[in-house]
């Protein structure tokens, strides 16, 4: 502690390389915990999957769609209790940057299927009983200013759901769910009856893909193998898996994002170091001869590595503290910003967690560690002689 | 002038048949050859001689921040040969107190933590460190000068200031190189001065290089250097 101001002297001698090396640390980490924080949203939405869900899609894409007869066989499918059939109808309220997922589905299985989807009973029965109908997310309905009884419009993106005018929908029900019970609930979509969309289109589509409730999770495998095997060998082979592997196929579309951020997050941290390590060699080399007058006095080498090495440690620790608030800030406004707040928005608690800040800290106090080592061991090594020679 | 050697019981300084070569890439250069010195304590010894001639490397020898390449340097009672790095820096902690040529103050610290520096490597408490450094500012006449810095501050009072350093952890042994060889005539004089004050009022052992004949007569010994061989 004696030594503190010294060393923070020492920093403050030129304080703008060393304000610009801490501004660099603070953002390697910010970026760290701003990346992490989005990784780790990510993969906590993959959990709001069920276990004892199954989705059976074409085997090729998403893209392509199921025979409407598909569903009474995977229904006959052993340990399989229900199936709903559902569709990606890809509307557009308005404008695109008006964004928000929107299906159709069978409303009372659906309901069935998806305890964690919760309405007022009389809303449920609202829905049942109107084709129009549709119940959408507290989310959205915050977000549009939507109430029960507000009509809509969607016109759809995808060319076999275009009839020549915009789906008209009329909001029955407001969903919520017991984010406790059901965290990584989405509560920013909407669902309508899968029967409109199929009579619009003269009952010329197909089914975009079939969710199955089973009897017990641990036969996940077997049932799912079983539900391939009986269209193994027709025009439209199917893939089913857990709506887990279903949720991490989508973020897999992305590529491998935890590699690519992760890949990221290490780029700039190497950069870091070599702009810190830059830093202290200067402040090093800049006081040979002040190192040759401190052993002089009786300094030991070890005492004068140990505070360059603290020198070092102290612009990690700084940075480090830096990069997590501005990263605290950051990730409270993200959420508010079009297009990517309705991503995140699915992603309960979404913010900067102890876990990833405490790695935050640690990430910077080993590039601190690690800048200022070979600094460190030059002043350890400094003979007296030599560096009270240089002038 | 050459002064008369007191009759001193005890020895501050002694140096047994020393020699020091330095390689410098595939030459080797003899500084010291078969040198041999003994400076009585209380005294205060002048090291003349040319330039190249080894006055600086034998005072680096005696305040323990070279080693001999042969021979023995005893300072304050102690073999500097058998000491590890650690030992002989904890050693130069309590029992040499150096004032260089260009003053070599640290230039982020003002004068009062400059002087408290070499009380870092103590036990006292903060306030004592205070204490101390501030008496020894005061002895050298710069107690209104202690928040200034170096570049506040003029070369003579610089060199006051590490004279201040070089004292207050009270040394065994001062060793100077050149210590006014930066300073105009006044301030040398008031350095010289100071340093006379140290070796007469505070009985401090002082051994000097100085290529100033008239720095040289203010010591009571003075001893020549030519070609890493010394002669009254």
């Amino acid at each position: 502690m004696k030594f503190t101001p010294l060393i923070l002297k020492h920093l403050r001698r030129n304080w703008i390389r060393t304000l610009s090396t801490v501004l660099a640390m603070s953002v390697c980490i910010l970026l760290f915990c701003t990346l992490h924080t989005v990784v780790e949203a990510v993969n906590f939405g993959l959990h709001a999957g069920n276990a004892g869900r199954l989705v059976t899609r074409h085997y090729v894409s998403l893209v392509f769609n199921l025979p409407i007869n598909y569903k009474q066989r995977v229904a006959a499918v052993p340990g399989v209790t229900e199936v709903v059939a559902n569709a990606w109808f890809g509307g557009i309220y308005r404008d695109p940057k008006n964004f928000f997922a929107n299906f159709a589905t069978e409303p009372e299985k659906f309901l069935e299927l998806y305890p964690e989807i919760m309405l007022p009973e009389d809303q449920k029965q609202a829905w049942f009983h109107d084709r129009r109908g549709c119940i959408i997310g507290r989310k959205l309905a915050q977000r549009f200013g939507w109430k029960i009884g507000d009509t809509f419009e969607l016109e759809s993106s995808i060319p076999p759901y275009r009839v020549g005018h915009p789906f008209d929908f009329v909001v029955d029900g407001i969903y919520d769910t017991d984010e406790a019970k059901y965290p990584g609930t989405d509560l920013n979509s909407m669902y309508f009856d899968y029967k409109y969309l199929y009579e619009a289109t003269s009952q010329r589509i197909g089914i975009g893909w079939l969710t199955e409730k089973i009897d017990d999770p641990k036969h996940a495998g077997a049932i799912s193998k079983a539900i391939d095997a009986e269209f193994e060998n027709s025009d439209t082979p199917t893939k089913t898996e857990t709506e887990q592997a279903f949720l991490a196929g989508f973020v897999a579309m992305a590529g491998n994002l935890a590699l690519l951020l992760n890949g990221i997050g290490l780029a700039v941290a190497f950069t870091i170091l070599l702009v810190t390590a830059n830093t202290m060699s200067i402040a090093v080399r800049e006081r040979q001869q002040e190192i040759g007058v401190l052993k002089t006095l009786g300094f030991s080498s070890g005492l004068v590595m140990t505070l360059i090495l603290s020198e070092a440690l102290l612009i990690g620790v700084l940075g480090g503290l830096l990069g997590i608030f501005i990263s605290v800030g950051i990730l409270k406004v993200l959420p508010q910003i079009p297009m990517i707040g309705d991503v995140l928005a699915g992603y309960p608690n979404f913010g900067l967690s102890p876990a990833t800040t405490a790695i935050g800290v640690g990430i910077a106090l080993l590039l601190g560690l690690a800048a200022g080592f070979f600094p460190a061991m030059t002043g350890y090594r400094a003979r007296i002689t030599e560096t009270l020679r240089q002038v | 002038m050459t002064g008369t050697q007191s009759a001193a019981t005890t020895t501050a300084v002694s140096v047994q048949n020393v020699c020091k070569v330095y390689q410098r890439d595939s030459l080797q250069i003899n500084v010291l050859d078969g040198l041999n010195l003994e400076v009585p304590q209380g005294e205060f010894v002048a090291l003349m001689g040319p330039s190249g001639s080894g006055k600086t490397t034998l005072l680096n020898l005696i305040a323990g921040i070279d080693r001999v390449t042969s021979g023995r340097v005893t300072v304050a009672g102690t073999d500097l040969g058998p000491l590890s790095e650690g030992e002989l820096a904890r050693w130069r902690s309590r029992h040499i107190g150096f004032i260089f040529q260009f003053y070599n103050l640290i230039p982020v610290l003002n004068a009062l933590e400059n002087v408290e520096l070499p009380l870092l490597l103590s036990s006292l408490s903060r306030r004592e460190r205070r204490e101390r450094a501030l008496t020894a500012l005061r002895i050298v006449g710069l107690s209104d000068r202690a928040k200034h810095y170096p570049r506040q501050l003029s070369g003579g009072q610089e060199q006051r200031v590490a004279i201040a350093r070089a004292v207050v952890t009270d040394p065994t042994v001062l060793v100077a190189d050149e210590p006014t060889g930066d300073l105009d005539h006044q301030s040398a004089e008031e350095i010289l001065t100071l340093m006379e004050t140290f070796n007469q009022e505070f009985h401090k052992t002082i051994v000097m290089v100085t290529h100033d004949p008239r720095a040289a007569t203010r010591a009571h010994i003075q001893h020549h250097l030519d070609k890493g061989v010394l002669s009254d």
